[in-house]
């Protein structure tokens, strides 16, 4: 029979998270303590305490990882989390100027719609690809951010999702007090919400990348 | 390095943690260490990003061991306290006794 400890593994999301936000220089060395911590304590008192012992400690050395990335190099993270927010403020109209761009292109050469369900068909195609496009931007600017703040990608990504989300926030503020009663205000809150996602995934792709890149390169110089 | 480079207060304890370990220092251990001798619950990241100052002022020095299993393959990194550690470690000590001499700290605040 195999040991208990050997059974149980630890939450997959915490360590994930963990990989996430650590520099690759120390992730090999924090996941393998932490699952050395977590197999001991599953031994001792059991997997649920183990695993909360997990999450406990991976909470804190994310929220302290984050905290040092901002006093290490405060300025390299403001500095790209800025550049980036100006692009997403001046870069905010691209994608519906390309896409508008390219509709007038097509209405040369096609007519979209002969009827009021074609029309229907081409509205609906046309609010989808711009809410798209706007999202890939900010995909694109979210990996910007996270390839200019190397080794902090987690952290740049977060505070310009935070700040970008914060300055809508003032704004549906001011919203809501000048006209409470605006339909558009909550459909405009989830597609703030979903550009800040974006650029937090950005963020991960990029994080990831240079994850796998580095596992590659070390378990090359092991084999080696 | 200057002569006035003293250790953090967290810095020195985590110095002073190796030095206790000897040769069985790594992230685990020394969090251990000073959860058991300072009762401070301290996040293994902390630990890490502590000794990696260490190790860029040149107090310390660390080797990857062996991958073992309980660790998922994974190695453990051992620290050791350099000789310019240990110069640093005396100088703060120095400093905290000439601070503290003449004060009677246990009889005034207990």
């Amino acid at each position: 029979m195999m040991p208990q400890e050997s059974l149980v593994s630890p939450p997959r999301l915490a360590a994930w998270l963990i990989d996430l936000f650590t520099p690759n220089e120390q992730t090999e060395s924090i996941l393998g303590d932490l699952l050395e911590e977590f197999s001991g304590l599953a031994s001792k008192s059991g997997p649920a305490s183990a695993s909360r012992g997990y999450w406990r400690q991976s909470a804190k050395t994310i929220v302290h990882l984050v905290g040092l990335g901002f006093r290490v190099a405060p300025w390299s993270i403001v500095g790209a989390v800025l550049v980036a927010y100006l692009l997403l403020v001046f870069g905010a109209s691209l994608p519906e100027e390309v896409i508008v761009r390219l509709i007038h292109f097509r209405r040369h050469h096609v007519t979209p719609y002969y009827n009021q369900t074609q029309l229907a068909t081409y509205v609906l195609w046309f609010s989808t690809s711009i809410l798209i496009g706007r999202l890939l931007m900010s995909l694109i600017i979210g990996c910007l951010v996270a390839l200019a703040a190397k080794g902090r990608e987690m952290a740049a990504t977060m505070m310009l999702g935070l700040f970008s989300g914060a300055s809508v926030g003032v704004f549906l503020l001011v919203g809501v007090l000048k006209r409470p009663q605006n339909p558009y205000l909550l459909p405009f809150l989830f597609d703030q919400f979903a550009h800040s996602i974006a650029i937090v995934v950005g963020g991960i792709v990029i994080r990831e990348s240079r994850s796998s890149m580095s596992r590659r390169t070390s378990g090359r110089l092991k084999r080696i | 390095m200057s002569s006035r480079d003293y250790l953090g207060e967290f810095e020195h304890i985590v110095i002073l943690a190796l030095l206790r370990l000897v040769d069985r220092a790594y992230g685990v251990t020394v969090r251990q260490e000073i959860e058991v001798r300072t009762g401070r619950e301290v996040s293994i990241g902390a630990i890490y990003a502590t000794l990696d100052r260490l190790e860029a002022k040149g107090y310390v020095r660390s080797q990857f061991g062996e991958p073992t299993p309980e660790r998922g393959g994974r190695s453990k990194r051992f620290f050791h306290v350099t000789a310019k550690g240990m110069l640093a470690l005396n100088r703060t000590h120095r400093a905290v006794q000439r601070m503290t001499q003449c004060l009677d700290l246990v009889g005034s605040y207990t």
